[in-house]
């Protein structure tokens, strides 16, 4: 079987080698034979990576440990479900996932594509197949999952114990799909600069592209934060760290990208501006793996390091360059008539929101690589962490969220102060009245307050345009307010659901602050039978429980939660000994409720267990992060449901404009 | 009216890159009540895990879990947190500090940020107010004439489009 996998690597790479040039021959001379011919090697690329996939997850399901992969991240212990994530464990499974999907997305945009933007998509499937040579060369050459043991051991080495949580079966797909998705508007945006087609098409195409990347740079960068709540042991979900920034970054530049393209497919400005974008984007993703993979910079989340850096390095300089290049030789055709009149307008908003998400991306940059840089320049390696992050990102986050109030009832072009008080008077009332009301409430953070404020502003601003089109809608067509409601979200699904998406951010938003301003912490050693308070829970340790299995050793702490007397839960924090990796980690129990979350911690045992030691975290709020989320992915799953009537609508008007060509009339709106 | 918005953009662009990293690095370290949380936060882990004190995992870590209980010692006696900062500065180096000081060569990390950002705020303005003096595009010319159909316009092609419309909607 091994063999298998190796073999179909290999004819994956020469086919992806084949279609670069069928694609170019066939462009390029006009022989649309040889376009098919390219389509079909890409597909066969896609059959060739996913039988290498079933290999190693065949070897991973049947403990083969002959395979170098299987016996470092597996063992015959090892849960089923483990053996299967494990396939993401590792450095070159990993990459083999990253290939896989890679080629999945390519061969859904070459389905996609296999009749409509002629001039641009051949070019587009060049560049992906060059980004999938550069993994598939990896795969082949470098770092081979498919190695074999001289002598395979009866036992593997086990999967990472912080590997073995249901959050990292599902965070590496989803941040992975996220930055691999990415990786097809940038072809496009690459493609539509080498065949000097630079309207907006590519941005059309691939729209879908970039909402769906986003989406799942949104879920991984969620399911992460969420893996460091119920994992790492610290009551905390975010820590600064190299690769959190790493896939963060994307996901700011990105949501830079969805709001400013909405200018150029509008107003048709901002071309090298969104290229520029798009290239970063997919620039920051291939930096964020060369982080996790090279060892550059210490990560608590770098799970795969290895000597891999330089080439990643070599292909994101590469990427950088010969994009940057496109860039600059295109420079005259990109200039367009740009008609700006007032910083009153939604245009200003845009391009201020742009400002600042690229500036936090830019501020996450320069901490993440500035450890670096001190070595090179003074030898001295510093640390920078948390401290740095929140101070610098903290008030460009209220200018964010300030932004995100003033766009959506800012019109297009211009709007009068007359119409800037009618807009703004209910929300900035609302986040007065919610200042005002938290300082009733004692709380005295000037940032705290600030946020609060800002908070209830926007989601004043979203009300009021959600009120003025169920308004509107009663008015004109006399329906119900829940009816008009619906029927305004599903008729106008992407302005309404990226409202909703705002929605979410802003409940993310407050539950960051909370979380992060209010927490109580409690360190306590008890006896078994006795209590100690925290907030207002009082914690009674019963006992402990152990667990003896093959794969691992488990003790229990069993605790009574009791509010006024009464008893509200019970949470069960335990200490857990990986029996193969020979590694003790926490399991932490945390109960969660919209007011606040309990976190314990079982941090040390004495005397048989008859004594424990608990560090316990009271975090208000954190609940709405979560929350948050889950808004912000309802939203965006909203903003990319097919809209049939907005489609007919567009069809009809195509229908029009050809029926309109061919009869020798003038086409409205063409040249 | 054209500009006249620009200059006081410019002054609060400029404000925010000279007050804003003064602001916020001189607040590094200073806290008004020290705590575990707080203090182990400003300094970072020596065990290579890459966390803070206050965030490292390892359950028995040979730095974070002494260094903790050191903390909250010293903060029961009384110190305050710059002052349990500088100890440690002073027994392990920069490196323990868990975000660059706001001296020398550090000052670059904390102004950088403000100052990329007002570059960038510098350069909208820029852009922004050239394109407000550009020429509008003239309204008043007459519009080109329509087309005529194209005799390449034939049964053949209207089916592709018709096709390429199907997919697109």
């Amino acid at each position: 079987m091994p063999e298998l996998g190796r073999l179909a690597l290999l004819v994956a790479l020469v086919l992806a080698l084949y279609s670069i040039g069928a694609n170019l021959f066939g462009a390029t001379r006009n022989r649309p034979e040889f376009l098919t011919s390219a389509r079909h090697a890409l597909w066969a690329m896609c059959a060739m990576v996913t039988i290498a996939i079933i290999v190693l997850w065949n070897g991973l399901l049947n403990s083969d440990f002959s395979l170098e992969y299987v016996a470092a991240y597996s063992s015959t212990t090892l849960p089923t479900a483990y053996k299967i994530t494990a396939l993401w464990g590792g450095q070159q499974g990993s990459l083999l996932f990253w290939t896989w999907l890679l080629s999945i997305f390519t061969s859904i945009a070459c389905f996609q594509n296999r009749r409509r933007n002629p001039e641009i998509a051949p070019y587009a499937m060049v560049v992906l197949a060059v980004v999938a040579i550069f993994f598939l060369g990896m795969l082949n050459f470098v770092t081979r999952p498919f190695d074999l043991l001289a002598v395979a051991p009866v036992e593997g080495t086990d999967l990472n114990p912080l590997l073995q949580n249901y959050w990292m079966a599902i965070h590496p797909p989803s941040l992975y799909t996220g930055y691999v998705s990415s990786t097809v508007p940038f072809a496009f945006g690459a493609a539509a600069l080498i065949s000097g087609r630079l309207d907006d098409s590519w941005i059309r195409s691939t729209r879908r592209w970039a909402i769906f990347s986003w989406f799942f740079l949104t879920l991984g960068n969620m399911f992460g934060a969420r893996w460091a709540y119920e994992v790492l042991g610290w009551g905390g979900y975010w820590a600064w760290d190299p690769v959190e920034n790493a896939a963060f970054m994307p996901w700011l530049v990105m949501t830079a990208y969805l709001h400013s393209v909405m200018i150029q497919e509008r107003k048709d400005m901002l071309k090298v501006w969104n290229l520029s974008l798009i290239g970063l984007a997919f620039g920051l993703t291939i930096f964020g793996t060369f982080i996790t993979r090279s060892g550059v910079i210490s990560s608590v989340h770098s799970f795969t390091q290895s000597g891999l850096g330089p080439y990643f390095l070599s292909f994101l300089i590469f990427v950088v360059v010969s994009y940057t290049g496109l860039l600059i030789f295109r420079s005259g055709e990109l200039r367009s008539p740009a008609e700006f009149e007032s910083y009153l307008s939604r245009e200003a908003a845009f391009l201020f929101n742009n400002l600042v998400l690229v500036g936090i991306a830019f501020a996450v940059f320069w901490g993440t690589i500035f450890p670096v840089l001190s070595e090179a320049v003074r030898g001295v390696k510093i640390t920078v962490g948390p401290p740095f992050f929140n101070r610098v990102n903290g008030p460009l986050a209220l200018g964010l969220v300030f932004l995100m109030g003033v766009g959506p009832l800012i019109a297009w072009r211009r709007t009068t102060p007359r119409n800037l008080i009618r807009s703004f008077a209910a929300p900035v009332s609302s986040g007065v009245a919610a200042g005002l009301i938290a300082f009733a409430y004692g709380i005295r953070v000037w940032y705290v307050l600030a946020a609060l404020s800002l908070a209830a502003f926007v989601m004043g601003t979203i009300l009021v345009e959600f009120r003025r089109g169920v308004s509107a809608r009663r008015h004109m067509v006399g329906e119900a307010p829940a009816v008009a409601l619906v029927n305004l979200v599903a008729k106008n699904n992407r302005r309404y659901g990226g409202y909703i998406i705002h929605v979410g951010v802003i409940v993310a938003f407050v539950g960051i602050v909370g979380s992060s301003f209010f927490r109580t912490e409690v360190k306590q050693t008890v006896r078994q039978g006795q209590s100690f308070a925290v907030g207002p829970y009082q914690l009674r340790y019963l006992g402990l429980s152990p667990l003896d299995t093959p794969h691992l050793e488990m003790a229990t702490a069993d605790i009574e939660v009791l509010r006024d007397g009464r008893e509200v839960t019970e949470m069960a924090p335990a200490k857990v000994f990986y029996k193969r990796q020979q590694q003790p980690a926490t399991k932490v129990a945390i109960r969660s409720t919209p007011f606040a979350d309990l976190y314990v911690v079982l941090a040390g045992l004495d005397d048989n267990g008859k004594q424990a030691t608990f560090e316990v975290f009271l975090t208000p709020l954190v609940f709405w992060l979560w929350a948050g989320g889950l808004l912000m992915v309802m939203g965006t799953v909203v903003v990319m449901w097919p809209n049939v009537r907005e489609r007919a609508a567009i069809a009809a008007t195509l229908r029009g404009a050809v029926d309109r060509e061919m009869a020798g009339e003038p086409v409205p709106g063409g040249d | 009216m054209k500009g006249h918005l620009s200059a006081p953009i410019a002054a609060v662009l400029l404000c925010v890159t000279v007050a804003m990293p003064c602001v916020i690095a001189a607040g590094v370290g200073a806290t008004e009540r020290p705590t575990l949380a707080g203090v182990s936060q400003g300094l970072t882990c020596q065990c290579g895990c890459g966390l803070t004190v206050a965030n490292c995992n390892h359950p028995s870590c040979s730095f974070s879990v002494p260094v903790r209980e050191q903390i909250e010692s010293m903060i029961g006696k009384g110190q305050s947190g710059p002052q349990i900062i500088a100890f440690y500065r002073h027994q392990y180096g920069e490196k323990v500090l868990s975000a660059p000081t706001t001296e020398g060569f550090n000052i670059l990390a904390w102004l950088m940020p403000f100052a990329a950002l007002a570059l960038g705020g510098a350069f909208i303005v820029y852009t922004t107010n050239r394109w407000r003096s550009a020429p509008a595009p003239d309204k008043g010319q007459p519009a080109p004439p329509a087309k005529k159909a194209s005799p390449q316009f034939d049964a053949a092609l209207r089916r592709r489009l018709e096709d390429e419309i199907r997919e697109r909607t």
